[in-house]
């Protein structure tokens, strides 16, 4: 009974998930951290 | 209490008068309740498959769908013309306006589902009058738990945008357990299985109607509040 | 706003975490693929157990935390509470979709059938589905109190609806003859103190992974408040 291919298979369904998931939800925060940043300055400039 | 019964029965009532004058909600679930069961019909090969076998899962989708209709409708109406503000700017309980509306949807329900019936009986060729009383306590639990969620739930999607298409995926998965179960116990007494045997099934759905009916209680004044 | 020592402090506290899970999880990935001996019957296969149940249990524990924030919200009237809900629902969905996946690659060898409409399958798509439901909800309506409230009660209609779930589906399969499902005293009983020690070493890292995420999700919503804040007092100042 050799089902490595499937255990493979649910390792990389798995990892890829998750290190995907936190890879999206850091790029969002950089993202928004940026835009916030950026409005701060705008904001303080004019005021 | 004596205030609270009022304003139930005259929310119900409101329905019931507007359904009367126009007829259009009762013929349009009737009429998809009987769409439903005929492509259900074609779509299942009846010389193979026993029609008691399939008959109640069809009987209890057709209910839903069209039930679906119904509960689409019972929020909506009261949104087009702002009569949903007017409601609750009236001095009445929240809790009164989501009874009036479980009824006024529990009972167009059950009269669509009693001309079904016989309908059901000619097409699947099942003779339904001998099982007809714990027939009909199990399309009394099943409505009931379909229009408990049903009403919290369409009052809730009828705010929404989107809310044809939000109705249905909000209800339907939370509706499984109890459409498993009536499904079940009507195939059961179909097959002329007593009451005393499906007891679990029994204790299951009235206590999702229990329940819900409650949840509802409790919640319904966080939905209906601008 | 926070003083620039509080930040720092909070940001040290994140990394402990992410070594902390990070550390974890690799214990936990020496311990399922090194340490823990192969089971006899089932084969090497055996071993995505140890990321399947984590992740049941990982999305699970998520949508009992919408529940209790739900009920929170609906009582304090909150915004916190309501950012916690919806961190943790799409946690929650993410995993139970690691489970969903998981599952029939697990099945497949074993019962020779990619999807079986066993018990705890069946289950765990109708939860998925309702908590998939639920972010389009919240996805649907505008930010503000109308979301939060409506959120925050099929928070609770959801929940509320898992032991019917669970009871419904089981006693709809037990009128069919079974295929080979692990029942309770199965697992129990099929284990060796090794294999415990290593499921119980990845419950504790996916615990902790969820943690982390909770952090990193609650803190993009309240950026994301943060913004919407400056901008709206920008428009009402001028």
């Amino acid at each position: 009974m050799d089902n490595l291919g499937f255990l493979f298979a649910a390792n990389v369904f798995v990892w890829g998930g998750i290190v995907y998931y936190v890879y999206t939800l850091k790029q969002r925060n950089r993202a928004l951290e940026k835009d916030l940043d950026l409005l701060k300055e705008t904001l303080s400039k004019e005021g | 209490m004596n205030l609270f019964l009022s304003q139930i029965t005259a929310i119900v009532w409101k329905d019931f008068v507007t359904e009367l004058k126009t007829r259009e909600l009762f013929s349009a679930m009737f009429i998809f309740a009987l769409l439903v069961i005929l492509i259900f019909i074609f779509s299942v090969n009846l010389s193979i498959v026993k029609a008691s076998e399939v008959g109640p899962g069809i009987l209890w989708v057709a209910f839903l769908f069209s039930g679906t209709l119904g509960l689409n409708r019972s929020f909506v109406l009261e949104k087009e013309n702002g009569c949903l503000m007017g409601l609750m700017l009236a001095p009445a309980d929240r809790t009164a306006i989501y009874f009036g509306k479980l009824i006024s949807n529990f009972v167009f329900l059950t009269v669509m589902e009693l001309f079904i019936l016989p309908l059901f009986m000619i097409f699947f060729n099942i003779d339904l009058l001998e099982h007809l009383l714990p027939l009909l306590l199990v399309i009394f639990l099943g409505t009931l738990g379909f229009c408990a969620l049903g009403t919290l739930l369409s009052s809730l999607a009828s705010n929404l945008k989107t809310r044809e298409i939000m109705l249905p995926i909000l209800l339907y998965p939370l509706l499984v357990p109890i459409v498993i179960g009536v499904v079940r116990m009507t195939g059961q007494i179909l097959a002329g299985e007593p009451l005393s045997e499906m007891m679990n099934w029994i204790g299951l759905t009235a206590s999702f109607d229990i329940i819900y009916i409650g949840v509802s209680i409790m919640t319904i004044d966080h939905i209906l509040e601008e | 706003m926070m003083n620039p020592d509080a930040v720092e402090e909070k940001q040290e506290e994140g990394n402990v975490l992410i070594w902390l899970t990070g550390f974890a999880l690799l214990v936990a990935m020496i311990g399922i693929f090194i340490y823990v001996p192969t089971e006899r019957t089932e084969g090497v296969i055996q071993r995505i157990m140890y990321f399947h149940v984590p992740c049941a249990w990982l999305s699970f524990f998520a949508f009992f935390v919408v529940f209790i924030c739900s009920i929170l919200f609906l009582w304090k009237k909150d915004r916190e509470w309501d950012i916690y809900a919806h961190a943790s629902a799409g946690i929650g969905v993410v995993f139970c979709s690691l489970v969903l996946i998981t599952g029939p690659i697990w099945a497949r060898p074993i019962w020779g059938a990619w999807w079986v409409w066993d018990a705890r399958l069946t289950s765990t798509l109708i939860l998925w589905l309702i908590y998939v439901a639920y972010l389009m909800l919240r996805a649907q309506s505008d930010a503000g109190s109308m979301r939060a409230r409506y959120a925050a009660v099929l928070g609770i209609v959801g929940f509320l609806n898992i032991p019917f779930i669970h009871f419904s589906v089981l006693w709809w399969r037990t009128f069919h003859p079974q295929p080979k499902v692990i029942t309770n005293e199965g697992i129990g009983k099929g284990m060796d103190s090794s294999m415990l020690a290593t499921l119980g070493l990845s419950l504790c890292a996916f615990t902790l992974l969820y943690f982390l995420l909770m952090g990193e999700r609650v803190r993009q919503e309240k950026l994301k408040d943060e913004i919407d804040r400056l901008k709206r007092e920008k428009l009402y100042s001028s």
